[in-house]
């Protein structure tokens, strides 16, 4: 009996010391000298940041950036939980750009408004705006985006269709691409029409901003829903009918788009600058890009808008962290090297003039003009979201009434209720 | 009247027949289509995990041959996780699951013996609460739970993974069960034999309750290896990054490869498929027998 308790205790001594062992908690960086490890969060791939992180570590060899990757589809609860409980283990985190707003509000961001004049100076007007919530800045803009029209031109010659061009002066009406998408299906193509992003509100904000119905937000303090106005209604009427009509394929999501149009299998595509690498490695046939279309008699507008970076309140090494963002914002050498590893345009201006070039070069004669039509859009066309505190809970609903929508709910009726599922969401906020 | 009766008797009895003989094969027919049913979406993923990720959505629609089939296999799928951070994630996941069952079974089996096979006050009322910590779901108290662990610097830590699993109240339910139906006189024989409390929980109880062990040893591992929220909250730096996080930052912001996404998930199935093959029988019987006399 003595040798069995003996055993026992020796057991739990073990694991007791086994548990010991794995608990010793990660070094926390040295508080406030502007060195140490500055921890960073964010939804990409390790890889995706690999070559900033090395050029920043090179410039500054008393910082090491210590990168967290947490699935993008979780990204938000996931920050939300852990900045609510001033987690100190992020000191920089990436803010999708839209949710700036209630993050800022929840006082989950530093103040970095002393930066003000360098990130206006550094960016495009939209993309420093972007960054501010109560008149203040908050965040520095690493990564912009633009949607744009890519075609499949060896479906559009068998139907006899003329394909568009990248000038933004000739650019085509919802209406004309749908004819030319229906007249490629009649020759073979088994789709005319698809949204990379099929069920989500930045891609399909600018069909409502094209018939004049707003983002869907108004007010003075952007809480109140405006989704049910003509324009809404007449856009949703649209989109479902693409889907009605066996122009879209309805079996298809988001995300799982792009391969319909490498296999050739869509005429029309609307995508962002990520696939000008994309199809130029995995298409086969003979592709190019226009301007993302807009409604006959409406608006051009286009969606913008990526990732900002912020420093988190809570961080106890928020020196080195300003550093670290401000070398991927502000220092155009910096900044070209966010996007060194995926195919996304830098919000530095200086960079993206030196990098667009080069993802035009990468799509070869296919992407002719892409680097002209993505700097005309990002200055002329391009419509950001909506800032507000509420911003999550409207785009949440409004991405499942997208996804009811082109599976044949009536736009009108759902989109009634969708407003009363955000004025309940918002309730708690006003 | 036996003439009126034969050729009424007969067909009845053929019918009978032809029904007993129906009934087998009906049974074995439906079986196999449920079994079919729930195979086809294993079988796409395999597939689909040796043919390249822009293929996966070619032959969906219409049906075809090539969707369930490939003329072409490739493993580059394969050979692309090994530049991710999959294979760290999976010795990180069995290092986890593994020493939640090892702590675990000797915690939940200890707590069972005392609930089994002593008589103290309170003794109900400690059960019914074992018994509500298991009606909870975790990801509901998961969020306070994950404050707490941030006070007490648990984030990012092996040790802030493993502990949530350790105390479960569904194995404490079924070794308990178990333990009570090992005949009393087996326990007072060992106790005139000399031995204690512990003699007799070590040499009696455990070995008798083997199956029993198995089952709540495969329900611990199977809670960790699934874990999905908590590392999430926890922290899953790239040193502490668990099997389901690292399968889903495989699935990227702007562009997913589903051919390796599929090839990750095909091996994040097999090891647990692996352990439960090897142990189904004690896990059957370990169900099955908890509870008879």
């Amino acid at each position: 009996m003595k040798r069995s308790r003996a055993l026992l205790l020796a057991g739990v001594a073990a694991s007791a010391v086994l548990l010991a062992g794995c608990s010793a908690p990660a070094d926390s960086g040295s508080a406030g000298d502007g060195s140490g490890t500055v921890r960073f969060l964010g939804p990409e791939d390790p890889a995706t940041f690999a070559p900033v992180i090395e050029a920043f570590e090179a410039e500054h060899p008393e910082i090491t950036i210590d990168y967290t990757q947490v699935p993008f589809d979780q990204y938000s609860s996931t920050l939300q939980q852990r900045l609510g409980a001033k987690d100190d283990t992020i000191d920089v985190y990436a803010v999708d750009q839209p949710n700036l707003s209630q993050l800022a509000a929840q006082g989950f961001l530093e103040d970095l408004s002393d930066l003000s004049d360098e990130a206006k100076a550094a960016t495009s007007s939209a993309q420093f705006e972007i960054n501010q919530y109560d008149g203040k800045m908050w965040a520095l803009s690493v990564w912009n985006s633009t949607q744009m029209l890519f075609f499949n031109r060896d479906a559009l010659a068998a139907a006899g269709v003329e394909a568009p061009t990248a000038d933004p002066a000739a650019r085509w009406t919802w209406e004309q691409t749908a004819d030319a998408g229906r007249a490629a299906q009649a020759a073979g193509t088994q789709y005319g029409l698809l949204l990379e992003q099929v069920e989500a509100y930045y891609q399909l904000q600018p069909l409502a901003e094209s018939l004049g119905g707003g983002s869907g937000i108004i007010g003075d303090d952007m809480l109140t829903v405006d989704v049910t106005n003509d324009g809404w209604v007449k856009a949703m009427d649209w989109y479902g009918d693409t889907f009605e009509s066996g122009l879209s394929p309805r079996g298809v999501g988001g995300f799982q788009t792009a391969p319909v149009f490498i296999d050739g299998n869509v005429a029309f595509f609307v995508g962002g600058p990520w696939d000008v690498g994309r199809f130029a490695s995995d298409a086969s046939f003979d592709w190019g890009v226009a301007p993302m279309p807009y409604f006959e008699g409406g608006e051009v507008a286009t969606p913008t808008g990526s990732w900002s970076w912020g420093v988190n309140t809570a961080s106890k090494n928020k020196d080195a962290a300003r550093e670290f963002i401000e070398f991927a914002a502000l220092d155009p050498a910096g900044a070209l090297t966010t996007t060194e590893a995926t195919t996304i345009i830098p919000s530095n201006s200086e960079a993206a003039a030196t990098y667009l070039p080069g993802l035009e070069e990468l799509g070869g004669e296919h992407a002719a003009g892409v680097a002209d039509l993505i700097t005309y859009e990002i200055e002329e066309t391009a419509v950001p979201r909506p800032v507000s505190v509420g911003y999550v809970q409207f785009e949440s609903a409004m991405n499942t009434a997208f996804a009811d929508i082109r599976n044949g709910s009536d736009p009108a009726a759902r989109l009634e209720q969708a407003t009363t599922q955000i004025q309940d969401a918002w309730k708690k906020l006003r | 009247m036996t003439a009126s009766l034969a050729p009424s008797q007969a067909p009845a009895g053929r019918r009978r027949s032809t029904r007993r003989r129906l009934g087998p094969v009906g049974t074995s027919v439906l079986g196999a289509v449920i079994g079919l049913a729930f195979l086809i979406p294993l079988w796409w993923t395999v597939v689909n995990s040796l043919r390249p990720g822009d293929e996966t959505f070619r032959y969906l629609n219409p049906l075809e041959w090539r969707t369930f089939f490939t003329l072409t296999p490739t493993l580059d799928n394969y050979f692309a996780l090994l530049d991710t951070d999959l294979g760290r994630a999976i010795l990180n996941s069995l290092f986890i699951s593994l020493v939640t069952v090892v702590v675990g079974l000797a915690i939940c089996a200890t707590a069972a013996y005392g609930l089994s096979a002593f008589k103290f006050r309170g003794q109900g009322l400690l059960f019914s609460v074992i018994i509500l910590s298991f009606l909870i779901p975790f990801d509901a108290i998961a969020i306070p739970l994950a404050d707490m662990f941030r006070d007490w610097n648990l984030q990012n830590t092996f040790f802030g993974l493993i502990l949530p699993g350790l105390g479960n109240g569904m194995a404490i339910f079924l070794l308990r069960t178990f333990f009570l139906a090992i005949p009393e006189e087996l326990v007072e024989a060992a106790r005139l034999d000399g031995l204690g409390p512990w003699g007799v929980f070590r040499r009696i109880y455990l070995p008798l309750s083997v199956p029993a062990l198995i089952g709540a040893g495969l329900m611990l591992f199977l809670f960790q290896w699934q874990a999905y929220v908590w590392p999430l909250l926890m922290g899953t730096d790239r040193d502490h990054v668990v099997g389901p996080v690292a399968l889903s930052n495989l699935q990227g912001q702007f562009a997913v490869d589903y051919g390796v996404l599929f090839a990750a998930s095909v091996i994040l199935i097999l090891i647990p498929l692996a352990i439960i093959i090897g142990f189904q029988r004690y896990f059957i019987q370990s169900v099955s027998t908890t509870g008879l006399k």
